[in-house]
């Protein structure tokens, strides 16, 4: 009896002990899979950012000892017409965006429908993917040259017109360079896509295509909205494919020519630190990508949690 | 149970026998493998764009091994039209190779902070040369130098004899002035040939093409100025270099792709294939006679100064020469003396034998037994060229006249950019360039 009595006694003192104990579990618990994650983010994120932006305060011409320029470089970076027209580039790059989202969108709907020859098709999207881009970029300066294997199969079939010197032209070297892009990462798309598709139920499909519903209806008015999470991801993606991801591509089809009518600023933040040994300017045109990209990406990925919220 | 740990006994007795008696017959076996020089073996790392070709350099190497058996070098090639940008972050980041290539001239004088002077050991070689003083500050021997070079280099346009005949043109006289090579090009077009194979991609055109067009309005003073950044591009001689250049494909004489794309190799192939006339390369190293005189055969190739657009100007009959690259030893390698003996080597008669029978190169080496030389028509061509040498105002370009020279070029040949603009963006990029600028 007095056992039990002390017992109770205990009892209350014991739970939040043991609740204590519990909880300093779980932070410990929670902290072992955070700290890793915000240490990786510290080290290769956050310093790296200090550093470039540090770098950017830097007067650092050739091979001189840096010394401190306050915004200079950032002054410097605003009067050069390059850098204006390389963000230039970028925009009409990102222009482009609407085609990268939907071409594999159209494309992973009509395998997920088992289109014929959709096997041979899924595997066909994905190679480009595959091949590295540098040696993309080598292929369609071939493909693409005025005399190349391109212009000859349009004038061929009759279409001399088209046949223009794709790589020549301050547009159509953009929007080439662009295309070679897509192509070589639209496979991805497809892919993710069809991940996405996967989770979709079949009944629901078969209920729509019995109340009449075409491809492009089943498209707009049932995939699309109920894939919305998988389209914002894949945005996200293009945008950064297109902003910063280009480089391989412009190092090996056009070197940002002519003129600097490809020049991305990514290619140039490599040109003015790399071969002008101009580092301190290089990270200020650095930093000036990092916020436009940053701007871009957080109104995307802004878009995407509003539209997944909702849904 | 006994029996099984018996037998693991006896599995193990005979696994260490085993052991033992590998271990005996390696031990045998150690003195005669490589293996054991490891340690006393200095490695060094060469960053180069591989001049003369890879049989020159893979003979090269050998022989430089044969010779300094405690020395073994690893080769990092990287194709000449993107060694800067590879250079440049090991520069910037002082790590990488303990020997690396530049062009003599002002492209080393630039980077002289990522290598060490040359120790006067090493300099002694030099002498042996028909000239080092690309490899020193401001051409100079008394001051600085970072780097030896081993062969000579420079501007030649090339033509083919066929083509020549195919316009109905004398292969025996090629055209002489600006206004002949404008008749030439008119018949070779004619003929559905490209007159001039050119490509303007790159870095190539700044040393290839523009040093050829400068001769006729530049003089050697003129150019020492460029080189401490004393010659504006608004000079009236500066302009008419860019007006010149201009004029090669306003006038039509090249092919329409040379804006989006290289000398090297497109614009090379293009002349290699047989279907242009020209090409203005270089005497040795990567696309030389030797190279078109394989793929065209040698009684098809000639070589010739570049046509004059100032008949009369100094040095509108001369040669564009210079040292080749040169080769120095990284200010941060900890390899340094086996490095400076790579550099030694590379200037000496060994290699100056190599570069002449494998690579077809021009040594600079002072001793070298004419004899040696293939028998071809346009080498007997360049050597005679090269009799008449002036400075090379390719190699006095900094970086960022170099880039805008290319990229203005380009689009000035596409009609996007009026020579006045052209000639308002290579000032500013004077006024950008480090060893240049005036503060």
């Amino acid at each position: 009896m007095a056992a039990a009595q002390q017992l109770d006694q205990a009892r209350p003192r014991a739970r939040p002990q043991t609740e204590r104990r519990m909880k300093r579990r779980e932070l410990w618990l929670a902290l072992a899979f955070i700290v890793p994650g915000i240490a990786l983010a510290v080290l290769f994120k956050l310093v790296p950012l200090i550093r470039g932006f540090h770098l950017s305060l830097l007067e650092t011409q050739g091979f001189e000892e840096p010394s401190f320029a306050g915004l200079e470089n950032y002054r410097t970076m605003l009067d050069d017409p390059v850098f204006i027209g390389s963000f230039r580039n970028a925009a009409v790059a990102f222009a482009t965006l609407p085609i990268w989202v939907l071409l594999p969108l159209v494309l992973a709907v009509l395998i997920f429908q088992r289109s014929p020859g959709w096997k041979f098709f899924r595997a066909t999207f994905f190679l480009p993917y595959m091949i590295a881009p540098i040696v993309v970029g080598i292929m369609f300066r071939q493909i693409l040259a005025p005399d190349g294997p391109l212009n000859a199969l349009l004038r061929a079939i009759g279409l001399a017109p088209l046949a223009i010197a794709w790589l020549n032209g301050p547009n159509s070297a953009l929007l080439s360079l662009t295309a070679v892009a897509l192509w070589s990462f639209f496979g991805l798309g497809v892919l993710t896509y069809l991940s996405g598709l996967a989770t979709i139920s079949e009944d629901i499909i078969e209920a729509a295509r019995l109340d009449g519903a075409g491809f492009w209806s089943l498209l707009l008015r049932i995939v699309m909205p109920l894939l919305k999470p998988v389209i914002g991801y894949w945005t996200v993606l293009c945008t950064s494919g297109i902003l910063i991801w280009m480089f391989p591509l412009i190092y090996a089809l056009t070197k940002g020519g002519p003129g600097n009518a490809t020049t991305l600023p990514e290619y140039l933040v490599f040109t003015t630190t790399f071969q002008f040994m101009n580092r301190g300017l290089g990270a200020a045109i650095g930093m000036a990508l990092f916020v436009f990209v940053a701007i871009v990406s957080a109104f995307v990925v802004r878009r995407m949690y509003a539209e997944g919220k909702a849904s | 149970m006994n029996s099984s740990s018996s037998r693991k006994g006896g599995i193990g007795r005979h696994l260490a026998a085993t052991a033992f008696s590998f271990l005996g017959a390696a031990a045998l076996v150690a003195p005669l493998a490589p293996a054991a020089h490891a340690a006393d073996v200095t490695t060094i790392k060469v960053l180069n764009w591989e001049p003369g070709g890879a049989e020159y350099w893979k003979q090269l190497v050998a022989a430089f091994e044969k010779a300094n058996p405690d020395i073994k070098v690893e080769l990092e090639t990287v194709p000449f039209d993107r060694y800067p940008e590879v250079q440049g972050p090991y520069i910037a980041t002082k790590s990488g190779p303990d020997v690396m290539e530049n062009n003599a001239g002002l492209e080393l004088y630039d980077r002289r902070s990522a290598y060490a002077e040359l120790p006067a050991d090493v300099l002694e070689a030099g002498k042996e040369l028909i000239t080092y003083s690309g490899g020193c500050l401001n051409f100079d021997t008394s001051k600085s130098c970072y780097g030896l070079p081993f062969g000579y280099q420079g501007n030649v346009m090339y033509y083919n004899k066929k083509v020549l005949a195919e316009a109905g043109l004398d292969p025996a006289n090629p055209p002489k002035t600006w206004d002949e090579m404008d008749a030439a090009c008119a018949k070779i077009k004619s003929v559905g040939k490209t007159c001039l194979a050119l490509g303007l991609s790159g870095i190539f055109p700044a040393y290839w093409d523009f040093p050829e067009v400068a001769r006729n309005y530049l003089t050697e003073d003129d150019m020492r100025a460029m080189l401490t950044g004393d010659m504006p591009w608004t000079d009236p001689k500066m302009v008419n270099i860019l007006k010149g250049l201009a004029s090669i494909t306003q006038k039509g004489w090249a092919n329409a792709s040379a804006p989006s794309i290289t000398m090297l190799p497109d614009g090379a192939d293009l002349f290699q294939s047989g279907n242009a006339a020209f090409a203005g390369t270089i005497i040795s190293d990567a696309v030389n006679w030797a190279a078109f005189d394989k793929a065209l055969g040698a009684e098809n190739v000639g070589a010739m100064r570049w046509p004059t657009l100032v008949a009369d100007a100094p040095l509108a009959g001369s040669f564009s020469g210079i040292e080749s690259s040169v080769f120095g030893v990284s200010s941060w390698s900890d390899k340094k003396d086996a490095a400076f003996r790579f550099v030694k080597f590379m200037a000496g008669p060994e290699n100056a034998e190599l570069l002449t029978k494998v690579a077809g190169g021009i040594s600079l080496y002072k001793n070298v037994d004419p004899s040696a030389l293939p028998n071809s028509p346009a080498l007997s061509q360049i050597l005679e060229i090269i009799k008449k040498p002036t400075l090379h105002a390719g190699v006095i370009l900094s970086g960022q006249e170099a880039d805008a020279l290319a990229r203005g070029w380009q689009e000035v040949t596409l009609g996007q950019l009026s020579i006045e603009d052209w000639t308002a963006r290579m000032q500013k990029a004077l006024e950008q360039s480090p060893s240049k600028r005036k503060k």
